[in-house]
């Protein structure tokens, strides 16, 4: 059931991956038994309408990204240093043999664009209004590119590394947290904190 | 809109048809509406009976999952995923648990897994009757509630006296399920099981079941109301529903027999004989009627499962501190609403660096401006009721 990267036997999936791989101009990955095309961000509208036209991806799963970054202001930091960029991902599927391929292509921290997907996948419009509030990608084309969960006045992309977690600023974790203080001020820690 | 009097006198006494000018008008719903299963507002413009650019508001109930799954760690975690689509929040728990397991390279015990499949197709069941609870009653027709809701309180039990929940179990755990108290020694050490009685129970429960989708069948499909109301409404053709990402039951009822149960191995279904329930129109009276009959074969899988349920431990031994090693990866499952996914990358941690959440709901109603385009006014709770979504499952 699981795959590790380190078997070298050739993965069901392989074969078509590499397929779509070439066919976009990509270089094919399978981690755990996902697969994942990355793809130059300049050829990214033209590799979805090759996926979708060619590859019989016509199931538009979703679109997200990750912020890579050496410094988190929530969360735990990344062990080794990583280039600082945004990954944005779409996953697409067929609607046969439910084979899944994650697009992903890198995108400029300070000033991330890319063209929209609307054209291609029409479900695409709520993902990148989504990706657009989360994360400050600007999706160019984009018939209707305003909030769509945070209120319209809502400053700042809340799943940006940089930005932080207002519950943890106010009330740290671990730390006292489920007990609070012994009224007699005794320097207990709590018995529920796991690194005491 | 005001009709002019001598209008009317002069339609009355002429006897001749006359087009009578309609203005727009912009019509809020929502966000507080007994039909929209939970906070969801639409903007229409309408135009008579008919509305168009309908726009969907949404996160009235955002909580920001993705980010506080980043500050948690993987057993914390299961007890929020359960609170995505809370009408079958078992379900929700599976996909998870299998991302992590992937990474951690975990075999789960086949009896666990089969725990597992039995409590997911008891959360579908509840899900869909759920479903054929409120829709006919968003119809207008209220019996079937009483009906539904009676078999799935049964279903609710069961799965209470396994996990303890009857919406949030969290009875998932990273190599396995929670060794249930009820049977045997409940001494930690030993290896605890299913309450006693579960599975004699589950049987007759599914039999009862099983019996009343009949009823609902006979009570709901014979109704002249209802099949003026849903027959032809709504249609949704299956390559735009693709390009929406539409999923499940509502993907199924356009005629496309996707089904990730067949295709995934998340858990082991292609042991288990039952159908892809499909249907030829897409409209709002297939929609119905697929998971009603979904239900059926649920109670099938069900009835298989505890036939053929192998004797083993419950979890599969792992670290008490979880760490996940560093990898990414991408587990999908076949939910009641559609396909419930979720993207773990973890630096080897323990707790993910990011958790993308692909939650089935959010995606089917992102059909709701196509869907609704030119539809009459009445038939937009008929639509949207057809499309069987829960806000917290669209909002995360």
């Amino acid at each position: 059931m699981t795959q590790s990267p380190s078997e070298t036997e050739a993965h069901p999936l392989q074969g078509f991956v590499d397929g779509v791989a070439a066919a976009v101009g990509g270089t094919a990955e399978i981690q755990f038994d996902t697969a994942k095309v990355r793809v130059p961000a300049e050829g990214w509208v033209e590799a979805h309408t090759t996926a979708r036209d060619q590859h019989d991806l016509v199931f538009f799963s979703w679109l997200s990204a990750t912020d890579w970054a050496n410094t988190v202001e929530a969360g735990d930091s990344l062990a080794d240093e990583v280039e600082e960029r945004i990954e944005l991902m779409t996953a697409l599927s067929d609607l046969t043999e439910g084979r899944l391929v994650i697009f992903s292509t890198d995108l400029d921290k300070a000033d991330p664009r890319i063209p929209t997907l609307v054209n291609v996948y029409a479900g695409a419009n709520w993902h990148e209004r989504e990706a657009h509030e989360m994360f400050g990608i600007d999706f160019e084309g984009h018939p209707n590119l305003i909030h769509l969960y945070l209120p319209d006045s809502f400053v700042g992309n809340p799943l940006r590394k940089s930005y932080p977690l207002l519950s943890r600023e106010v009330k740290p974790w671990p730390g006292t947290v489920d007990v609070e203080a012994m009224p007699d001020g005794a320097d207990e820690p709590s018995r529920e904190n796991p690194e005491s | 809109m005001t009709i002019d009097s001598d209008v009317v006198r002069h339609l009355s006494e002429a006897q001749v048809s006359v087009e009578l000018e309609t203005g727009d008008m912009t019509l809020n719903i929502g966000p507080q509406h007994p039909s929209t299963h939970g906070v969801l507002r639409l903007v229409a413009r309408v135009d008579g009976e008919r509305c168009f650019d309908v726009k969907p508001v949404i996160g009235y109930m955002h909580r920001g999952y993705e980010k506080l799954a980043e500050v948690r760690n993987y057993p914390q975690i299961t007890t929020i995923v359960n609170r995505i689509d809370w009408v079958s929040g078992y379900a929700n728990e599976v996909p998870f648990i299998t991302a992590a397991e992937k990474l951690m390279e975990v075999e789960v015990p086949e009896r666990a897994q089969y725990i597992r499949l039995i409590l997911t197709e008891m959360a579908r069941i509840s899900s869909h009757l759920v479903f054929n609870a409120s829709y006919p009653l968003e119809l207008g027709a209220a019996t079937p509630l009483f009906f539904a809701l009676r078999e799935r309180e049964r279903v609710l039990d069961l799965l209470e006296s396994v996990t303890g929940g009857r919406f949030h179990p969290n009875f998932n755990r990273i190599g396995g399920v929670k060794p249930a108290y009820g049977s045997g020694s409940n001494t930690r050490k030993q290896i605890q099981d299913l309450p006693a009685g579960f599975f004699a129970e589950t049987r007759v429960a599914m039999d009862q079941v099983a019996e009343a989708v009949d009823q609902l069948e006979d009570l709901v499909a014979g109704n002249e109301i209802i099949l003026a109301r849903t027959r032809g409404v709504g249609v949704l053709p299956p390559e735009v529903a693709a390009a929406y990402g539409v999923s499940g039951p509502n993907l199924r009822a356009s005629g496309v027999p996707f089904d990730l149960r067949k295709t995934q191995d998340y858990l082991p279904y292609d042991k288990f004989d039952f159908d892809v329930i499909t249907a030829p129109n897409g409209d709002c009276w297939d929609r119905w009627h697929v998971r009603l009959q979904e239900i059926r074969e649920s109670t099938k899988i069900v009835q298989q499962a505890i036939d053929s349920i192998p004797a083993g431990p419950l979890q599969a031994k792992v670290p008490k501190v979880i760490k996940v090693p560093a990898g990414q990866t991408y587990v999908r499952a076949e939910n009641p609403k559609g396909e419930m996914g979720y993207y773990i990358v973890s630096d080897g941690g323990q707790g993910p660096y990011r958790l993308k959440i692909r939650s089935a709901s959010f995606s089917n109603i992102s059909i709701l401006p196509w869907i609704l385009e030119g539809a009459l006014v009445p038939d937009i709770i008929a639509i949207m009721g057809s499309l069987d979504f829960v806000l917290g499952d669209v909002d995360r």
